[in-house]
């Protein structure tokens, strides 16, 4: 008859912190399921977005008065680089427009590809 | 002393210097792991081909010498990181494809700017899906191509195939871990109860939902596995295989992304307090979202164990797609692992593969 396998010294340990971890989150998923949880995170979050509001309109004011760029300006930045953007795409599109013979100087063409003949191991055996 | 105590005793002192010898080196590696810089990931070669603001279009290089005709468009989800399936070179969903000889795209996105935050479903699926798939075809010469989606790229996807997966010559619409029905999201529903979540005070006061909200959402899911990964991690911080795997993975669970202000707005009012895509009412520019008129072949992969998008959320889906050739597969394990983890290359990965191959042709 085969030996029973002396234990691993760590492995009831182990075995503890899973344990552990399944009955939290178990408990917690349980409470944060009530209505209760719901409506106090949600103040709490509340509360947190207006604070982030009103620290965001503080801060706009003490950067312009740094006379450094405020969010909005970046923003500003950002919006202008966005439609600088979408300029490049469309000169791109129009560039793919072209024939394929005159565009091919023109655009970075893809990179050669192996041939799409490729069938899987079994034929017709789709799942 | 008998033969056999004498020699369990023998075995349990070996343990013992085994874990005062991993002792030590969790010490030594701890000190290291601390110093160490980020963990590097998404190395296959990769070219970007298209980015527009949030969006990013990546065409993988093959690593075959012969392609499936038709081209995947992967779709990820907008919460977070495209590399999930791209972590390291032998765990990743993306080396696999290229390897089982597809030709493989990716849609992957960025933090969106503060100005994108008016980005609404009808941007994500009526303008950057389709101009993404006519990139696709352009550039592989193939009218078809093959949508995969992620969670909630999942869902845009599921739409973008609804209303028009026809006309860009969808030929396969496969999906990860999909939520469908939000009651079957109870937490989440819970948590933004129409009666004390005000979504329009939130959205009206951050612009884009900060990255720290939508990852305190999935943390609270389960609050005590942080500490009881963190718990592992020093259990194996003997174990450099361990210790990299774990870093890619804390690394990709922190770059969790902003959501775009109007696009949480209606996430939260359409999908979650009117379940309008489950309910079939969602409209976006004067159509109605019918999920009846998806009738390519398609696969919904769902794992068995995840606490984001449990069954109830995703099984759903293939019940209200109007395709013939349909299959829902349920898998061990989790939300992510399901699709990167260790055990995917054995699960889903071929299996997907088995599917998708004789569809691609």
């Amino acid at each position: 008859m085969a030996e029973k396998p002396p234990s691993d010294p760590l492995s009831v340990w182990r075995e503890l912190v899973s344990q552990w971890e399944k009955s939290v989150n178990s408990v917690a998923n349980e409470s944060m399921g009530s209505d209760q949880f719901s409506s106090s995170m949600n103040k709490a979050l509340g509360a947190s977005a207006q604070a982030q509001h009103l620290m965001t309109e503080a801060m706009s004011r003490y950067l312009a008065t740094l006379n450094l760029p405020s969010r909005e300006d970046v923003i500003n930045i950002g919006e202008r680089l966005q439609s600088i953007e979408a300029h490049l795409t469309r000169v791109v599109e129009l560039l793919e427009a072209f024939p394929k013979s005159r565009r091919r100087r023109l655009v970075r063409a893809a990179p050669s590809m192996p041939p799409r003949t490729k069938r899987p191991s079994k034929p017709g055996k789709a799942e | 002393m008998s033969a056999a105590a004498e020699r369990d005793q023998t075995v349990l002192a070996e343990r013992v210097r085994l874990e005062i010898e991993r002792t030590i080196r969790r010490g030594i590696k701890g000190v290291e792991y601390l110093g160490s810089p980020a963990a590097v990931v998404g190395q296959t070669p990769k070219e970007v081909i298209h980015k527009q603001g949030t969006l990013n279009l990546y065409h993988y290089m093959p690593m075959s010498d012969e392609i499936y005709r038709v081209p995947i468009l992967i779709v990820m989800a907008t919460s977070n990181r495209g590399y999930i399936l791209d972590l390291a070179p032998g765990q990743s969903f993306v080396e696999f494809l290229l390897k089982s000889g597809y030709d493989v795209y990716m849609i992957d996105w960025s933090t969106p700017s503060p100005d994108e935050k008016r980005l609404r479903f009808e941007d994500y699926t009526l303008r950057f899906i389709p101009e993404c798939a006519r990139r696709v075809r352009e550039r592989s010469g193939e009218g078809e191509l093959s949508v995969l989606g992620y969670c909630m790229g999942g869902v845009l996807s599921t739409i973008y195939v609804a209303l028009r997966g026809a006309q860009d010559g969808v030929k396969n619409l496969v999906c990860f871990t999909t939520p469908i029905d939000f009651r079957g999201m109870t937490l989440f529903r819970k948590w933004s109860d129409q009666r004390f979540f005000d979504v329009d005070r939130l959205v009206d006061a951050t612009g884009n939902v900060p990255s720290e909200l939508i990852f305190s959402g999935f943390d609270m899911l389960r609050p005590a596995s942080r500490i009881a990964s963190q718990i592992q991690l020093w259990d194996n911080m003997w174990n450099d295989e361990f210790v990299k795997s774990y870093r890619r993975f804390e690394r990709w669970g922190n770059d969790t992304l902003p959501l775009a202000g109007e696009y949480f707005r209606q996430t939260v009012k359409e999908l979650i307090w009117k379940n309008a895509l489950y309910e079939g009412t969602l409209e976006l520019e004067g159509r109605r979202v019918d999920l009846g008129n998806i009738t390519v072949p398609m696969l919904h992969a769902l794992a068995e164990h995840d606490h984001i998008v449990p069954y109830e959320a995703a099984g759903p889906l293939i019940e209200r797609v109007g395709s013939g050739d349909k299959q829902q597969i349920v898998l061990k394990g989790g939300h992510v692992s399901i699709a990167a983890g260790p055990n995917a290359s054995k699960r889903l990965w071929p299996r997907l593969d088995a599917w998708l191959g004789g569809r691609s042709v």
